[in-house]
């Protein structure tokens, strides 16, 4: 094996991947998978209110609102220029915060607030807006509210659907980029004997099957980044979640290897992958559905790489908690390969006797 | 005599219970061109995937510049050219992306893929995509991408098959430039005119056994026989007169046709290599 060769031939891959179709679905679908679930369950494209604040003093509300999280604040310095902007609606409410309001209110002068509504707004974002200003002028006066209010939850206190569906999400990149880009890669190199023609070069049978699957882990380490990066779930610990999302990616591309050296055409490769795919999917429909026995999902090979990436991104847990699942990913990676090669060897005499 | 570039000795190969290859020999020197001939199922092209690699022989020897097929050697390897009967390329690619690529997997960093387009007249369409050449010069890409890594053994399957005769000239004229270089040439085709015209010796192959190997010359003083056609004016028709040179009173029989005022023409007539096939197998290049 070279590494050379390796790299001479994942180059060659990479340059003609966005003359594939396969290549660009695997970089498409991850994008148009965010977009439909995030505007079928997400918040993707709910309207945040929008407040303009016309602050004479420094004002605790204005220090508060902007710190919250949910409310566009667009910070003025002239009277008129608030009115305009949410009388043309690109503010839903507009706030006029005179010098020395706060003062004001905790000596209870009650000063008078100006308070601007747009006719245009949303009835949700104005309540909003209304209910989250009152509540800190209370918090000013350092008044209790004169009720007391008892939220009762219905349904499941858990996470919302939209980060339930991440796993689904990611599934698709991996296995879309990491299992079935450099399988059908491979099935299509052997229908069109180019497989044959760079075999009979000094390059080796395991330099072209290293390279495929190269391509594989490249391709879905990008991508499931970026689907969690969409979602909005690579946190802060983004250097472990790429690392999860690396040792993932392999377990798929070696997947995507060995389909491609047992499928002797691409009709077979698009078999296996519809034969296995529920088989692939089922640990990803255990997170949509928690109160489904989640013991079943370790059943599944690519729930020993689903449930890293649902720790560590999602969960913003370490690494380290999710080192036993690592290393069953890695151990099935191993084991794919050595089939790889033993499969491979068989596929050589398959091409040559063709 | 130098080493030969291809030693073949005793070679055997069976796709299950059938015999492809039956104990095949022979060797290929440098610079030389040994016709491969035989009809489809022969074991042409079993033979040449055992001396690229493709296949292991499970029982014989073969060797390629003095070493062992079998070894994978990829010393060996860099110094093939291989066109196989498939056309093989990169639709996707150029024809310049396609020879620069090989030309990496040799390890050669400053190739000239151009020039060599330009070889078998293709450097006006270099960056064009393959997808959109016809199959006569995807036929001369095949043969460029052979030639790119100046090999000292080529393997070319059928080069030439189904050609047209201009396409098929140009070919040949580069086969015979890679052998003037000193390229070991094992050329594998069931056209017997491409054999006859551009081969050194010829190995005819039947049923996994190679049953003549000879210069064509040879073959055909040993098997043919060498005849006289005179064609003479009969009144409005025209009649012709088929004789061996070597038969007793043909000499005074040419003098007398040549000395005749209807004479039109005479031409010497030798058997072709593919007579002498039929008659030493009983069957034709083309089954």
């Amino acid at each position: 094996m070279s590494l050379s060769r390796m790299w001479k031939v994942l180059r060659k891959d990479l340059a003609l991947g966005p003359r594939s179709p396969i290549f660009l679905w695997a970089i498409i679908l991850p994008f148009a998978l965010t977009l439909i679930l995030q505007v079928a369950f997400g918040s993707l494209f709910d309207p945040q209110p929008r407040l303009g604040i016309v602050d004479d003093g420094d004002s605790y509300i204005t220090e508060s609102v902007t710190d919250m999280d949910g409310v566009d604040v667009t910070l003025l310095e002239d009277e008129a220029e608030l009115k305009r902007l949410v009388e043309e609606n690109d503010l839903d409410a507009g706030l006029i915060l005179p010098a020395g309001f706060d003062d004001a209110v905790r000596d209870g002068e009650r000063p008078e607030l100006q308070f601007f509504i747009g006719g245009e707004s949303y009835a949700s974002n104005r309540i909003i807006l209304t209910v989250t200003t009152l509540d800190l002028v209370r918090e000013i006066e350092g008044s209790e509210a004169p009720v007391v209010v008892d939220i009762v939850n219905f349904g499941d206190a858990g996470l919302p659907i939209s980060i339930r569906l991440v796993p689904v999400i990611v599934f698709y990149a991996l296995v879309i980029a990491g299992l079935f880009v450099p399988g059908s890669n491979l099935v299509e190199e052997k229908e069109h004997g180019t497989l044959m023609a760079m075999l009979v070069t000094p390059v080796k049978t395991a330099d072209v099957l290293v390279a495929k699957w190269l391509l594989g882990v490249l391709l879905a380490s990008v991508m499931a980044v970026a689907s969690l990066a969409l979602n909005g779930v690579l946190g802060s610990n983004w250097f472990e979640v790429i690392l999860v999302v690396i040792v993932a990616a392999m377990l798929s591309a070696a997947l995507g290897v060995v389909a491609g050296v047992f499928a002797k055409d691409s009709s077979i490769m698009f078999g296996i992958v519809k034969g296995a795919g529920i088989f692939l999917f089922a640990p990803a429909i255990f997170y949509v559905f928690p109160e489904w026995p989640q013991w079943i999902a370790k059943l599944f090979p690519l729930y020993w790489i689903i449930e890293p990436i649902w720790q560590v991104s999602v969960m913003g847990e370490s690494i380290g908690t999710v080192t036993g699942e690592l290393a069953i990913a890695l151990g099935i990676t191993a084991a794919l390969g050595v089939l790889a090669a033993w499969l491979a060897r068989r596929m050589q005499a398959q091409m040559a006797a063709q | 005599m130098s080493e030969p570039a291809i030693q073949v000795q005793d070679l055997h190969y069976a796709y299950g219970d059938l015999q492809a290859v039956k104990g095949i020999s022979f060797d290929v020197q440098p610079g030389e061109i040994l016709g491969f001939l035989g009809p489809n199922g022969a074991g042409k092209s079993t033979t040449i995937k055992m001396l690229t690699g493709q296949l292991t022989p499970q029982k014989g020897t073969a060797r390629i510049l003095g070493k062992d097929v079998t070894k994978d050697d990829p010393e060996v390897q860099a110094q093939i050219g291989v066109c196989f009967e498939e056309k093989n390329l990169y639709l996707n690619m150029t024809a310049l992306e396609n020879l620069d690529f090989f030309a990496s997997l040799f390890g050669i960093k400053d190739a000239d893929s151009l020039e060599v387009l330009r070889r078998v007249g293709l450097a006006d369409r270099a960056k064009d995509r393959v997808s959109s050449f016809s199959k006569g010069m995807r036929q001369r890409m095949m043969i460029s991408r052979a030639f790119i890594n100046k090999p000292r053994v080529l393997f070319l399957d059928e080069p030439t098959d189904g050609l047209d005769p201009v396409t098929s000239a140009a070919i040949r004229k580069t086969i015979k430039e890679e052998a003037e270089r000193g390229a070991a040439v094992l050329l594998t085709t069931h056209d017997m005119f491409e054999a006859d015209e551009l081969s050194d010796r010829v190995a005819f192959i039947n049923e996994g056994e190679v049953v003549a190997l000879d210069t064509p010359e040879s073959l055909k003083l040993k098997y043919g026989t060498r005849s006289v056609k005179v064609r003479l004016r009969n009144g409005e028709d025209v009649r012709e007169e088929r004789f061996e040179i070597d038969a007793e009173g043909a000499s005074a029989r040419l003098a007398e046709l040549a000395a005749s005022p209807n004479l039109m023409t005479i031409h010497t007539e030798e058997a072709t290599l593919e007579q002498i096939f039929i008659q030493l197998t009983g069957r034709g290049l083309e089954g």
